[in-house]
């Protein structure tokens, strides 16, 4: 009868099989044998199929699922439910009333015609429970949330009707079947009305938020669901909830003093809204920190993180955000990085949602990181300081402002002066000037206030900080690099086979602090200048650049740290020139190793248009001995390098008038070769290699270049001697011509397979030429392997065809001769038979 | 005339090498080509009269035929040792120096008269400078179209060039080629 009872029975494992009375002990009144003629059919089903499928159920409980148990022990009470009612006798049931309720916290009420108590009951209590609800949240519903509330009850009532015409349905001769099929629907139908749920909350709470606010919690609730995709769906509303309703201030919660104190209806309302607000805030992202750790979740997480952190830089727990978006920074998960990345790089950029605390915070945390990761991590992970901005003129105003103060103190002291000499004229026009200068101050302190605009010092200070953790963080990549590069020589001479340390974060590191040169103190300028000069060394020790170990900086890199020393250098000028000789020297050497297929040209170009075209003076025989070198190079580079190089020395002699002795055809220089009479072609000083002595032969070869641009280039420079002085400044950069000639490469001889190869080398070069050095590098290295391999089984395989051909033909041949060899033993024997026939004839 | 002695090979070399660095190795190997010798020779260091000169084995041997009282010069004159047995570079030495010079700086033009009336080398008068020069290294001075001029002593750094009084010593004169014409008789 108590229909809670049998409810709680479920409960219980195993359950107690419907108790199997036997039919004489049941006591049957007239009533009931009238109500079973009456639904004969109906009731023999019942009986007869129920304890069949009951029993099946029961046996097959080791291998089912738990959900799908529960759900048959729920039916089947149900069903006993029902038989039982048939078969007391008092029960009256009617039919329409029959359909249970089910009230929001998912509890079953049947409403039964004997019990008229529990039908007015359960909705009482219902409604009761509301109100408290209702009251509970400090206001009252509006007209327009009634009537949504009002739909929604009517909607799950639907819903139940559906569900329970579908147990009714159910009950059929297949009901073990169809009860499979209804645990999947009513599976799928959770999931349908959870998401329905999170939809309608999700809806209630932009529509109305602040009356609303407690559906957050629910939908917290939800996403703490054992489904993951619900658990992704709530966690992705919820995302969208928040982007939308966060405030734009930083919420304060009351303190007790505050809390005790009487306030306004009003005031009470906000802070409840806060405060939830706060909590289910709270909560949403202690779930996610706790979901980002799973492999499931965390690009969800993640991505959740993300948006939370671009939307509301300026909100609460901004730490944790930030904490999470840093660690993830160089996940091997590109997808999640590519999303860090962007919300950084967006922080950075938009400083003025948070004022630029997030961006102090955010730079810290990714130095700590390199620093915790001794720089094994992704290139992109530091990539994002270049998106970073300083402001160098908020120092000069705030120095404007202190003169200017300083005027004002001089000025104020020269009037106290004055007035001091002057007698006291009297105390109240005194007392009213202070008045007046209190106020002034009050003034302007709520004018700063209203104003929003930022603190200057303030903002410096966040700046100079800022500043300070990013060049930290470049200074540990390069002193890391420099150390694996120091250790290498060591471990080679121990065991080749020690492990390769990579710098992933060097190129992105030159790239920032060529980018950040102008801001670099001059204290750190001189170690910063031997670090670099180290590294573009190649070797730990710079006396002796010949020797060679094999798992040094790749020459891109190596020329990246002569441009990147130039540019610091050219940036900091401050009215002195600096000569960097060292760095040209490297830059002398490194034009020989660089190979046209295994490194960057673009590199290349640049540190020559930055290195010899930007400077303005040189010395006469540096000057030389690069021009000679260029020119000699430019004969076994491919086209694009050595339209470079080309454009390089044009330059070059256009500035130096007493170069162009190398055009003319004087073997000895003259009076300009100086004290080294012979061109030294492998020397490793360019102020040393007595170019000037040499004669640029190489010209006269190159002006026969395949490609016309070269050869006219080529023919141009060799007729400079000849031609005035006023030549026209050739406008185009090595870095314009090389990108001009790589694509007109890359466009113009797509059959021909030996350029294809080419081709498709400078392609994957000209394409990754952003994301960093080392893995092009590695990559292209790696296709010289693979092509190599690919090539030789290319050959076995031509080999193979050749020898078979060669086999098959030799075998045709010997089958013909074969052939032959038989038909002439034929015709033999033919021969030989008709004679033989003959002498028989003649016999 | 006579090669120089342990001692004096030492200070002569410490001093160029002040100068040139590394390029120390260049100065002593190149191959000469001065003198009617078809093979080329060496360059040696001779001490005559208390001065170093510079020059090709070949005329070396050729000198030993003048008495010690008749020879005036041979070869190139780098230095000479002073009364009180220091040793000093002279501004014959200069195109040396300069050939091989690690360190260097360029004057603009509007000042190169002041440093070649023997005046030191300030800091407003610089047009160019090599970086990583420290206080006490030698330096080439050179005109901006790159003639040498002299050459002597940085006194202050590459560094502490850039934050400088425009006034300042940058490099103490040691010797320029005014001195060709101001002390004509003592050379």
């Amino acid at each position: 009868m108590g229909k809670k009872q049998k409810q709680k029975q479920k409960i219980v494992l195993p359950p107690d099989l419907p108790p199997e009375i036997p039919d004489d002990e049941v006591e049957v009144s007239d009533e009931d044998l009238q109500f079973v003629k009456e639904n004969r059919g109906y009731a023999s089903l019942l009986s007869t199929l129920d304890t069949q499928s009951i029993t099946k159920h029961v046996t097959r409980v080791a291998d089912a699922k738990e959900d799908a148990l529960e759900k048959l022990y729920e039916e089947r009470s149900r069903k006993s439910a029902l038989k039982k009612e048939k078969e007391e006798p008092g029960l009256q049931v009617d039919r329409v009333d029959a359909l249970p309720i089910k009230t929001l916290d998912g509890k079953l009420h049947y409403r039964t015609a004997t019990k008229k108590e529990e039908p007015e009951n359960g909705p009482g209590e219902e409604e009761t429970g509301e109100d408290g609800d209702a009251d509970k949240g400090l206001f009252k519903l509006t007209k327009a949330e009634k009537r949504a509330k009002l739909k929604k009850l009517r909607k799950e009532e639907k819903k139940q009707g559906k569900d329970v015409a579908k147990v009714e349905v159910q009950e059929t001769p297949q009901a073990a079947v169809l009860a499979e099929v209804k645990a999947e629907l009513t599976a799928e139908e959770a999931f349908e009305s959870k998401k329905r749920k999170l939809a309608e909350l999700g809806d209630a709470l932009l529509t109305d938020p602040e009356s609303n606010i407690k559906f957050l919690k629910e939908m917290l609730q939800i996403s703490k669901d054992s489904d993951p995709i619900i658990v992704k769906l709530g966690l992705l509303s919820l995302l969208a909830v928040f982007k939308d309703i966060v405030p734009g201030y930083r919420i304060r919660l009351p303190t007790e003093k505050e809390l005790e104190m009487k306030v306004s209806k009003t005031v009470r309302k906000m802070r409840y809204y806060e405060s939830t607000l706060l909590s289910v805030y709270k909560g949403y992202l202690q779930r996610l920190m706790a979901l980002e750790k799973k492999p499931l979740f965390q690009h969800v997480a993640v991505r959740c993180i993300c948006a939370l952190l671009d939307a509301n830089p300026h909100f609460n727990f901004r730490e944790s955000l930030l904490d999470a978006t840093v660690r993830n920074i160089s996940s091997i998960n590109e997808a999640i990085r590519k999303v860090c990345c962007s919300t950084v790089k967006s922080l950075f950029t938009n400083e003025g949602k948070h004022g630029g605390e997030a961006t102090v915070e955010a730079v810290r945390l990714i130095a700590d990181h390199v620093k915790a990761h001794n720089c094994q991590m992704h290139p992109d992970s530091v990539e994002v300081f270049l998106s970073l901005s300083f402001y160098e003129d908020l120092g000069k105003s705030e120095k404007a402002d202190e003169d200017q103060k300083n005027k004002y103190k001089k000025n104020k002291k020269r009037k106290n002066s004055e007035a001091s000499n002057q007698l006291l004229e009297n105390d109240r026009k005194k007392s009213r000037k202070e008045l007046i200068s209190k106020t002034r101050e009050e003034v302007e302190a709520d004018y700063k206030a209203a104003s929003f605009t930022p603190d200057v010092t303030e903002q410096r200070q966040m700046q100079s900080e800022t500043l300070s953790a990013v060049f930290e963080t470049y200074f540990r990549i390069l002193k890391h690099t420099m150390q694996s590069i120091a250790a290498r020589p060591e471990a080679n001479s121990g065991a080749l086979s020690a492990p390769v340390e990579s710098h992933p974060l060097l190129a992105p590191c030159l790239k920032g602090l060529g980018k950040f040169a102008h801001l670099i103190d001059l204290d750190f300028m001189g170690d910063l200048m031997n670090h670099l000069k180290i590294l573009a060394s190649g070797s730990s020790n710079p006396g002796s650049p010949t020797e060679k170990c094999p798992k040094c900086l790749s020459v891109s890199e190596r020329l990246q740290c002569c441009i990147v020393a130039f540019k610091v250098m050219r940036n900091n000028l401050d009215a002195l020139n600096v000569d960097l000789q060292d760095f040209s020297v490297h830059l002398y050497n490194l034009i020989v190793e660089y190979r046209p297929g295994r490194d960057q040209g673009e590199v290349l170009a640049e540190a020559l248009k930055i290195m010899l075209c930007d400077d303005k003076q040189h010395d006469m025989q540096k000057t030389a001995a690069f021009i000679k070198r260029l020119a000699t190079l430019s004969l076994c580079f491919g086209s694009p390098e050595s339209m470079a190089a080309l454009v390089t020395v044009k330059n070059l002699l256009q500035k130096n008038v007493k170069c162009r002795s190398l055009l003319e055809n004087d073997i000895g220089g003259g009076s300009v070769a100086g004290t080294i009479p012979r061109y030294l072609p492998y020397s490793t000083d360019p102020n040393l290699s007595g170019a000037l002595a040499s004669v640029l032969w190489e010209l006269n070869l190159l002006s026969k270049h395949y490609h016309p641009a070269i050869s006219t280039m080529a023919s141009g420079i060799s007729s400079m001697a000849v031609a005035n002085n006023q030549l026209l400044l050739s406008k185009s950069s090595p870095q314009q011509a090389f990108k001009d000639l790589s694509l007109e490469l890359e466009l113009s001889f797509p059959q021909s397979s030996s350029l294809k190869l080419n081709n498709k080398r400078r392609k994957t070069n000209v394409s990754a030429t952003s994301p960093s050095i080392g893995s092009t590098a590695v990559t292209s290295s790696f296709d010289e392997d693979e092509l190599r391999r690919k090539l030789g089984s290319h050959f076995t395989i031509l080999h193979d065809i050749k020898e078979n051909e060669r086999l098959r033909s030799e075998l045709d041949m010997t089958a013909q001769s074969l052939q032959l060899y038989e038909q002439y033993k034929k015709q033999k024997k033919q021969r030989s038979k008709p004679r033989s026939k003959l002498s028989a004839v003649a016999k | 005339m006579r090669p120089l002695d342990e001692k004096e090979t030492t200070v002569v070399f410490e001093k160029l090498f002040k100068f040139v660095g590394n390029n120390l190795k260049n100065i002593v190997e190149n191959p000469s080509h001065e003198g009617p010798d078809s093979t080329p020779g060496r360059y040696c260091f001779r001490l005559h009269k208390n001065k170093i000169y510079y020059s090709s084995e070949s005329i070396v041997k050729r000198a030993t035929n003048v008495s010690r009282s008749n020879l005036v010069s041979v070869g190139t004159c780098i230095g000479k040792y002073t009364h009180a047995g220091n040793f000093h570079l002279t501004v014959q030495a200069l195109s040396l120096l300069a050939s091989n010079a690690k360190h260097k700086v360029w004057l603009k033009p509007q000042s190169e008269m002041g440093f070649l009336y023997g005046n030191h080398v300030l800091k407003s008068a610089i047009g160019r400078i090599t970086e990583n020069i420290a206080p006490g290294d030698g330096v080439v001075v050179f005109s901006m179209s790159d003639v040498p001029l002299g050459f002597g002593v940085a006194a202050k750094s590459t560094q502490d060039c850039r934050k400088l009084d425009p006034n300042a010593i940058v490099v103490l004169h040691q010797a320029d080629l005014g001195e060709y014409l101001r002390m004509e008789d003592d050379l």
